[in-house]
């Protein structure tokens, strides 16, 4: 595997006398996008604010592209791009301006970079209008255009379809997406929305009173993804048969129980798997798919939502 | 350096991009004309004529005798008299030198942009965006120093124009504002610009601590309110203190028995001890100290939510 775009190490915030993020490891990758899922509260934004050295590590570390953010901040930092919270932006400006001011912070980044930018947000026909005078959405737009502008190898997004229309919250997800898959960046989204997590991560981490309590892999690509899980309704004299076709053909083992046949498969195999059954002659009563989506494992995981 | 090049005049776009930077400016610009005005019509009380100056001249002494009897102006028009020297009267460089009692209002503008500008990121929630860049906070701290420093600069010199401008407007062009001081027991020729530098420039160290001052409390507490007012109050208030107090061994280290320079010209000191070196070198002290204090503060705190 290649080397991480981002490491945590140990992580940990403390203020005051509270522990506030409790000690997170793990890696990012290259090209990946993981998203920080969790509850009001759970410590989402604290440790992004401390991912690009807005706070100060309490314990641990975080490493991008090898670099301690900690002891080598210059280094570490020019490979991020980042929004967090909300995007705030110089409001007296315009769009434009606030691009420009922030393309003189960094060396090397050209007129036709802005441009380059402001059309893959969508901006480029209200990027001379004062921000203060922009829709939560545009700013949004515009969040992300300054992040990007310097081509960063990880995009650090807090919330980043916040205040966003459907269409927009899609686009966001596509270039999301192709940024990942196209430029090799590694993006970081938080988010408390799962349905949205579920459609634009490749990981999520869930994150509950600072802790890391699980990630998830999530398989993007319906064709390959073991998400479903079948139970065919049969009596207990075909379970046999069953079972040893299954297994034989499609590598895979089936629970009985009662009249029940409960197995997981990927979605492209259910027609051949229905063909096969039936040639067989297996006598079904009912074949049923089930989804288990991320949500009931979050609810599972997260249990009650108690803001501690 | 480029590097900082560049900050500083980043943040002179954002300050220039604000419509608050300009009124402020605009402010200055309207003062100065009042006080030209006021000035214009003071004059025109007691004009210098040709047949009567030197009559209007023993008129001011006797004015002056009877507060002052040693008060030098008496020996300075005597000798323009003896000498038959007219007073020239008001004119575009002397309008200039006068401004200087504007320097208040210099120094005021500047605390509220000194106080603003590291605050106010804050309260933006643009601060984010500036300090997750590979500039330091230290770099982006120094840049907004020089910033304020530069926007003086810019101020002073909008004052110097638009005092000459309306010095012309109101009094012409006259004479090229020199004036007769009584120096050792002497009357001598000081030119404008000698005056203009000693008196605008003992006003622009007051000008200097108290905007890095209100530069500080922006830094350290992050709350424009909060560094604006306490400035203005302890540059206004901060003098009177010294009188209570001015009998108490520690008087001369306070910041505010020394920052008045004008006391080692005029020799009305307010500490007797007091020297000029001595009074320089607790300025630079103290004003080290903002600086430090500030920058550490900066540098060093988190930068959480509100
Ligand atoms: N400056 C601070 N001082 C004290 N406690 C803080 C501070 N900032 C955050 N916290 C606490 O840290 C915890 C985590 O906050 P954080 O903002 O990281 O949550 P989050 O996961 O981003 O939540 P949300 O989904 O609401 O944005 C909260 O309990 C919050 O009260
Ligand atoms: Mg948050």
């Amino acid at each position: 595997m290649a080397e991480p775009a981002m490491q945590l190490i140990g992580l940990k915030k403390q203020i005051g006398s509270k522990l506030i993020v409790k000690g997170l490891d793990f890696d990012i990758q290259p090209g990946e996008v993981f998203g920080f899922l969790g509850p009001n509260g759970a410590g989402k934004t604290t440790t992004i604010r401390m991912m690009v050295g807005l706070i100060r590590i309490s314990e641990g570390d975080v490493r991008i592209q090898g670099k301690s953010i900690k002891t080598d901040y210059k280094e570490a930092i020019r490979h991020v791009g980042a929004i967090v919270e909300n995007p705030e932006l110089y409001g007296f400006m315009s769009g434009y301006k606030n691009l420009l001011v922030f393309s003189r912070m960094i060396p090397g980044i050209s007129r036709e970079r802005i441009d380059e930018v402001v059309k893959l947000v969508g901006l480029e026909k209200r990027i001379h209008q004062k921000v203060k005078r922009y829709s939560l959405g545009m700013r949004q737009r515009l969040g992300i255009a300054q992040a990007l502008l310097h081509n960063p190898s990880i995009l650090i997004l807090d919330e980043p379809t916040n205040g966003l229309d459907p269409s927009g919250i899609r686009e966001i997800r596509q270039y999301i997406r192709r940024l990942a898959e196209q430029e090799n960046v590694a993006v970081i989204v938080s988010s408390h929305l799962l349905s949205e997590m579920e459609l634009m991560c490749d990981r999520i981490g869930i994150l509950k009173n600072g802790e890391l309590i699980s990630i998830q892999q999530i398989q993007n690509t319906e064709e390959d993804a073991p998400t479903e899980v079948v139970q065919i309704d049969c009596p207990p004299s075909y379970h046999e048969k069953a079972q040893r076709l299954l297994q034989e053909r499609f590598g895979v083992t089936a629970m009985a129980s009662g009249e029940k046949l409960t197995f997981p498969i990927t979605r492209g195999e259910i027609p051949s798997i229905i063909k096969e059954l039936a040639v067989a002659d297996i006598e079904m009563h009912g074949f049923a798919v089930e989804r288990k989506t991320l949500e009931d494992k979050f609810l599972h995981v997260i249990g009650e939502n108690v803001i501690e | 350096m480029s590097n900082f090049f560049q900050l500083v005049r980043n943040e002179q776009t954002k300050l220039y991009s604000q419509l608050s930077t300009w009124i402020l400016l605009g402010i200055l610009v309207v003062i100065v004309l009042g006080f030209a005005i006021i000035m214009r019509t003071a004059e025109g009380i007691m004009p210098y004529e040709d047949e009567t100056w030197k009559q209007t001249l023993q008129e001011e002494n006797q004015m002056y005798a009877e507060i002052d009897p040693t008060d030098p102006n008496i020996a300075i028009n005597n000798y323009r008299i003896e000498n038959d020297l007219k007073p020239e009267g008001m004119s575009a460089w002397g309008f200039l030198y006068e401004s200087h009692y504007l320097t208040s209002v210099l120094s005021l503008i500047t605390i509220i942009v000194a106080g603003g500008i590291l605050a106010n990121e804050f309260r933006w929630g643009t601060i984010k965006l500036l300090l997750t860049r590979p500039a330091t906070r230290t770099k982006i701290f120094f840049a907004k120093y020089a910033s304020v420093l530069l926007f003086a600069l810019t101020a002073l010199i909008v004052l110097f124009i638009s005092a000459w401008l309306f010095g012309m407007i109101f009094f012409g062009l006259g004479g090229d504002g020199s004036v007769l001081q009584l120096k050792d027991g002497e009357i001598v020729d000081v030119s404008v610009w000698t005056r203009i530098a000693q008196d605008y420039g003992l006003q622009l160290v007051k000008l200097a601590v108290w905007s890095t001052f209100a530069f500080m409390i922006s830094a350290a507490f992050r709350n424009s309110a909060l560094a604006i007012g306490t400035a203005i109050f302890l540059m206004f208030a901060g003098i009177s203190v010294v009188s209570f107090i001015a009998d108490k061994p520690f008087a001369k280290y306070i910041l505010f028995a020394n920052l008045d320079l004008t006391q080692f010209t005029t020799g009305y000191k307010m500490i007797d001890d007091l020297t000029l070196t001595f009074a320089i070198v607790t300025i630079i002290v103290y004003y080290l100290i903002f600086l430090v204090v500030g920058w550490v503060l900066f540098a060093k705190r988190d930068v959480a939510g509100h």
